[in-house]
């Protein structure tokens, strides 16, 4: 459903995001970058990361795939009313729903981001290429890690609600 | 005398992003023509008057690079200069499209100011 309350289960992990430590801040940054100058939208890291999301309801998810010297995955995960924010910025027109261009909005978000990543991993010496992005949404889905990946959440506020930003990695 | 863009990525979103951004850059942009891939994106060299490509690299059907390297082999449209608007910029992809005949290139997310610097010694 459009709008309304958004209930996000989150169960908090620890503070072991391993060698994530030196990621993190320019993940923060190539965020802030993107609503800044893309989206027009004040945005701030919200709390320390974390490894669970937990359930998600009444959202979207954009995500990305990272192949080659180490495989992984970028995903943004919004609540609807904050990927219908972000897309009424982006277009100029309010939008109804998570139609096709909020679905093509998210995923140019993770598109972007996932490309910045991907910089910074190629100044680190790895070798990454991106997948087209793709989304997914729903009243209630859960994003399962692969065990195999060590994984990050940095959350963000924005003024229509809290979106997270989650890089699973190779190390 | 106004310069007709012609803007090539798989996402409409992006697409309106940039036509807004090149609204936004001060500079003397006349038609904005869009296509979602590489073919549509011939397609529309082919029949309109384009005077500067911004293209995306990855896309379906026709990806930037491939779609650099078919334009250079058409000879009424392979000297458009072409911009490669990408979220990758990295030395390896960037480098191919240059020698497939791509001129610049703009990183996104990017802004108005960006576009004008970027593209204003065209003009």
């Amino acid at each position: 459903m459009p709008g309304g309350d958004v209930t996000w289960q989150i169960a908090l992990g620890g503070s072991g995001v391993g060698d994530f430590s030196e990621l993190i801040p320019r993940v923060v940054e190539a965020t802030v970058e993107i609503f800044t100058g893309m989206v027009m939208m004040e945005i701030e890291q919200d709390g320390e990361p974390f490894q669970e999301l937990g359930t998600l309801e009444n959202g979207i998810t954009g995500m990305v795939g990272l192949a080659g010297t180490h495989k992984g995955m970028l995903a943004v995960h919004f609540p609807n009313e904050l990927a219908m924010a972000i897309t009424t910025s982006f277009l100029g027109m309010e939008v109804e729903g998570i139609n096709e261009d909020v679905q093509d909005a998210v995923g140019e978000i993770a598109n972007m981001l996932g490309g910045n990543v991907k910089t910074i991993l190629t100044d680190r010496g790895y070798d990454i290429q991106l997948s087209l992005p793709s989304t997914i949404s729903g009243e209630e889905y859960t994003f399962l890690p692969d065990n195999e990946l060590d994984q990050v959440i940095i959350p963000f506020r924005a003024p229509s609600g809290t979106f997270f930003v989650e890089l699973e990695l190779e190390q | 005398m106004a310069k007709n863009v012609l803007l090539v990525d798989d996402s409409s979103t992006m697409r309106k992003i940039v036509t807004r951004s090149l609204r936004q850059a001060g500079l003397d942009f006349g038609e904005i023509y869009e296509a979602g891939d590489g073919i549509e994106a011939l397609e529309v060299l082919e029949k309109e008057s384009i005077d500067i490509v911004l293209s995306d690299i990855n896309m379906p059907n026709m990806n930037g690079i491939e779609f650099l390297r078919e334009k250079s082999a058409r000879d009424g449209i392979k000297d458009i200069p072409v911009f490669m608007i990408s979220t990758e910029t990295g030395d390896d992809i960037i480098g191919e499209a240059k020698s497939l005949g791509a001129v610049g290139a703009l990183k996104k997310p990017f802004t108005p100011d960006k576009v004008s610097e970027v593209l204003g010694p065209l003009m």
